[in-house]
């Protein structure tokens, strides 16, 4: 074989290979999406068949419904705030921390660090009535608050801010602290600059998250001042029987600001540290 | 190791650094974390807010006497050692596979981390129809009927209950880790790639001493998430299983649930969540050990 | 380190405890004097959605200077989770002045007296003429502790041409309705390849004992004592057990899927099912080509109790209530006869008012007309006893323990058990 003809078949296997796998992951989402343009009947019709992921008879009936039987835009507005800004301060809050508990040396460091530990496996199914008593003693409940403070700080960024400091080579620190730089400036600076792919990962992560967040928004806000996607597409719930329809169409927009996200910072996961050759 | 300028500055930058996590962490984690402990050594039942009396250790005698409690602790431990190899190898193979600079890879990305962009409704309802345990209505068992084999129960027979949630969340988890194995191989220098590859190492060489070394504090930090997440089990049994059949799905934060929501004895659903956290901490602290001892 | 984190936790306690005083109160009279009462209900279908704005400018609108009227839609999802945000509601006291619950649940809320009793309400004509099976669900302990709208009831769906083809007898009466002897026969006989003989609920949830109950009642015994304080000797009484195991072997011959899918009846692949009264319209509106029909709630052999659920969601006054003279006016109001059949009307539910049937015709047409003699002839309302979520719970998973394999005494037994643990942990005296 040439080298060319190799690189031809490396490239059959990667390309034939990946679509196979993608098709696994993928299919549920096709899935949900055939469904929410197909009308109530057919949705469960033959559903252990090929035919259940074709859209027969596709309008956007169930798209129509949605908006016209709720105020979608202002519930998918909702949501994008409050978690927007949980993402930005869960961002900056908990870099700071995880740079601190990478770089730094300081008394309780270690302390900290168990603390963080310890936290992230406290099981929030066990915490949230607690903390439903502290939103109403503080006077949160129905606030704004009540769905972003408690979240900021977090472990789980923490720990993986931390993870990734630590691979951050001291010289590039050296030679800033050299330049002048105090700790703070080298951190926006220097760190922030060079660290986009975690930052972004942190974010898509987040992002997900929040994004289908229930349980809680449902436990501290009532009525639609304030109700996020979630609990809006709940509402199709509601009496039975269940049209299935309209519940796949607030599903499938509800996904679409989550693949906006990932699509756009895909180039964070293109061009990363890896091509700088900062690493000692 | 470290920068060794100024230690006093240093320190006071790293209190200012901490200052804004360590206070949220506090009063939202830390505090409610410790109320749910409280709560352990009370009779609270959740209709009844104030009469809440203490019972001192009565939650915990009893909880040491309650069967369907050690049966979602050995629930957990089976799901914690399957799935998070299972899971972290199969997230480690799916971000190797993209990371290629291949036209089009940013497709695949997508699509392994697309079950985390799907509801959980979509899920349930395509699973039970893959799971089914009906061959003329279940796809796997339809298949297995063909290749001459018995139908499996899947979800419906304990002894395979929990190895299909297994498999389901490994399915539906890895994109989660498939990121951060990702963010970490951004992390991993060209130039020692071309060196090993001058060396005259191949791909699976280059993989052990390249990226294996490479991305040890992210793969300690996936394997420690994933352990965590696997312990916190909760979503797919209480979808899918409801914790059945004959507690075969039963895990400790669904026990947590089952108990403190549904059946609304607060606080011993309390009482469970504080021997987890015993469990667990206890076990990520064993986890630290083992990793400082790299 | 250790000390100064405990400093740390220790302040936080105390600003929060600081702040205990200083949360917000609920809103109880407004700015024009006007007396605030606020209704909690799951969010709905569009139709009562407008109904509520509509009857809820129209009261204010009658009330002006004196009452002033608003509801908050609550997410309900299954029903769990909005029961979840009573609980926390309850933690801290946000009560609404009048909630909406499910009916079994009623008799968990009163019993902790969360709820009030509204016996004084309605005057002895407005009582007589809701139906009984709405009034029973909603009394505890003597007392009447909510009202609903509307009503449930199910019956056994059948495919027309299936049965015709297999030569199987449709009931025309109550009293010839299916015994569970042809029940079994029926849906073995109409099980084919890939079509299951019947569908009964397997929603793993509230559906289960909301459905199954049934079989327990109708073989002269039920999941619990009447006054709700036993499990034991009635769940899993020999009755039961035989309800249990008659139900197990529709499962186990292959007859009943354990986890049907989705829609399995409409789309032709369960010959029969047990469903609500909610799905005759479904299958007017979205199947049209399915021929299909409804008969009676099977019975149990050798003259079994006749018997059909009954229950949907009413209207409870919570502690949290403070000018009751108000809510008095407000429930009088929503369940008039008049708003009562717009409801039911607007929802395509069985009335829970007598007098409604006068009104709405369609009652007196089959299919519809089944549901409501089912309701007002054999209608049997779910459990009324304090433990009731306890209940529920342990009665879906011995079932789902029972089509698995486990021996149908033990399993009952295990839910007995569990059930009449939390009567006694919390309720006996």
């Amino acid at each position: 074989m040439t080298q060319k003809q190799r690189k031809q078949a490396g490239n059959l296997i990667f390309y034939l290979g990946n679509t196979i796998i993608a098709l696994i992951f993928v299919s549920p989402l096709i899935w949900m999406i055939a469904a929410s343009l197909k009308p109530e009947a057919e949705i469960f019709k033959g559903l252990n068949t090929l035919a259940t992921f074709v859209p027969s008879n596709a309008s956007f009936g169930n798209y129509r419904e949605v908006f016209e039987r709720i105020n979608m835009w202002k519930f998918i507005f909702n949501s994008i705030f409050y978690v927007m800004i949980i993402i930005v301060m869960d961002l900056l809050v908990n870099s700071l921390c995880g740079y601190a508990l990478a770089k730094f040396e300081f008394k309780g460091k270690d302390a900290l660090l168990t603390l963080v530990i310890s936290l992230m496996v406290f099981p929030a199914e066990a915490i949230m009535l607690p903390m439903y008593r502290e939103m109403a003693d503080l006077g949160w409940i129905n606030t704004w608050a009540a769905l972003i403070v408690p979240f900021i700080a977090k472990c789980f960024s923490i720990y993986m801010f931390r993870q990734f400091f630590l691979d951050i080579p001291n010289d590039l620190l050296e030679a800033a602290k050299i330049d002048g730089c105090g700790p703070i400036k080298t951190f926006f600076t220097v760190v922030m600059p060079i660290s986009g792919t975690v930052y972004a990962t942190i974010l898509i992560l987040d992002f997900v998250a929040h994004w289908n967040d229930f349980m809680w928004p449902l436990l501290v806000v009532t009525g639609e001042e304030k109700r996020t996607i979630q609990l809006a597409i709940q509402t199709f719930f509601g009496s039975k029987p269940i049209n299935y329809g309209p519940i796949m169409a607030s599903l499938t927009i509800s996904a679409i600001p989550m693949l906006l996200m990932f699509i756009f910072l895909q180039k964070y996961y293109v061009e990363g540290i890896a091509s700088t050759g900062i690493k000692g | 190791m470290h920068v060794s300028v100024d230690k006093k500055s240093e320190r006071k930058a790293a209190y200012i650094f901490i200052l804004p996590a360590v206070v949220l962490l506090a009063a939202f984690l830390l505090y409610p974390a410790l109320q749910t402990v409280r709560y352990a050594f009370t009779d609270y039942n959740i209709m009844r807010p104030d009469r809440i009396k203490f019972c001192g250790l009565n939650n915990f005698i009893e909880l040491f006497q309650d069967k369907d409690f050690w049966i979602a602790v050995k629930n957990t431990l089976h799901f914690t050692v399957l799935v998070v190899p299972f899971q972290t190898v199969l997230a480690l193979a799916l971000a190797l596979l993209i990371s290629s600079r291949r036209k089009g890879v940013s497709i695949f990305r997508a699509a392994y981390f697309s079950p985390q962009v799907t509801s959980m409704v979509v899920v349930a309802i395509l699973w039970t129809v893959l799971y089914n345990s009906n061959p003329s209505s279940g796809l796997l068992n339809a298949l297995l009927v063909k290749l001459g084999m018995e139908p499996c129960g899947f979800l419906n027979d304990p002894k395979t209950a929990m190895n299909s949630i297994i498999f389901m969340s490994a399915w539906q988890g890895a994109g989660y880790q498939m990121m951060i194995f990702l963010a970490g191989l951004q992390g991993i220098p060209k130039d020692q790639y071309e060196a090993a590859s001058i060396d005259g190492a191949g791909k699976w060489k280059s993989f052990l001493y390249v990226t294996l070394p490479g991305l040890k504090n992210v793969i300690s930090y996936v394997i420690m998430i994933t352990v965590i997440q696997a312990m916190k089990l909760f979503t797919q049994p209480y979808v899918m299983t409801k914790g059945g059949p004959q507690n075969a799905t039963r895990t400790l934060v669904y026990y947590v649930y089952e108990q403190g929501f549904q059946k609304r004895n607060f606080g011993y659903a309390c009482c469970v969540a504080a021997v987890f956290f015993v469990i667990v901490i206890s076990l990520s602290i064993g986890m630290k050990k083992i990793i400082k001892a790299e | 380190m250790k000390r100064k984190v405990m400093a740390a936790v220790l302040a936080v306690m105390a600003v929060s405890g600081l702040c205990a005083g200083c949360g917000q109160t609920k809103e109880r009279v407004n700015e024009a004097g006007e007396s605030v009462i606020t209704v909690w209900s799951p969010t709905d279908e569009p139709a009562i959605e407008e109904w509520w704005v509509e009857k809820i400018e129209q009261f204010n609108e009658e009330h002006k200077g004196s009452i002033h009227l608003q509801r908050e839609a609550i997410v309900r999802a299954d029903s769990y989770a909005y029961e979840d945000k009573i609980n926390a509601a309850i933690t801290s006291n946000d009560l609404p002045d009048i909630l909406f619950v499910d009916g079994p649940t009623v008799s968990v809320y009163a019993a902790n007296e969360i709820t009030l009793p509204i016996d004084d309400f309605f005057t002895q004509d407005d009582w007589d003429d809701f139906l009984d099976s709405s009034k029973q669900q909603n009394t505890y302990d003597g007392k009447i502790y909510a009202v609903g709208a509307t009503e449930s009831s199910v019956a056994l769906y059948y495919n027309a041409d299936m049965l015709h083809e297999a030569g199987i007898r449709i009931p025309t009466s109550k009293e010839d309705a299916w015994t569970w002897s042809e029940f079994y026969d029926a849906a073995k006989k109409l099980t084919k390849d890939d079509v299951v003989g019947t569908n009964i609920i397997m929603d793993k949830g509230e559906g289960l004992p909301y459905v199954l109950e049934q079989f327990w009642i109708s073989n002269g015994t039920d999941l619990i004592s009447a006054d709700g304080s036993q499990a034991d000797g009635y769940i899993n009484s020999p009755e039961g057990v035989e309800a249990a195991e008659f139900l197990n072997s529709l499962i186990q011959e292959g007859c009943a899927n354990i986890d049907p899918i989705q829609k399995e009846f409409h789309n032709g692949r369960a010959a029969t099912m047990l469903g609500g009264s909610w799905e005759v319209a479904t299958l007017e509106n979205d199947y049209p080509d399915l021929n299909w029909g409804v008969t009676y709630f099977p019975i149990a052999d050798d003259g079994g109790v006749l018997t059909s659920p009954t229950g949907d969601w009413s209207a409870s006054v919570t502690k949290n209530a403070q000018d009751l003279d108000a809510v008095k006016e407000v429930m009088n109001f929503l369940f008039s006869k008049d708003n009562v059949t717009t409801y039911a009307q607007a929802i395509s539910k069985p009335p829970t008012r007598a007098s409604s049937y006068d009104v709405l015709t369609e009652y007196n047409e089959y299919p519809r007309s089944l549901f409501k003699e089912q309701l007002m002839e054999t209608g049997h309302p779910r459990p009324r006893t304090p433990s009731y979520s306890v209940l529920s719970a342990e009665f879906s998973e011995a079932m789902l323990n029972i089509f698995t394999g486990v021996d149908a005494k033990e399993a009952l037994d295990a839910a007995a058990a569990a059930t009449d643990k939390d009567y006694n942990k919390y309720y006996a005296e």
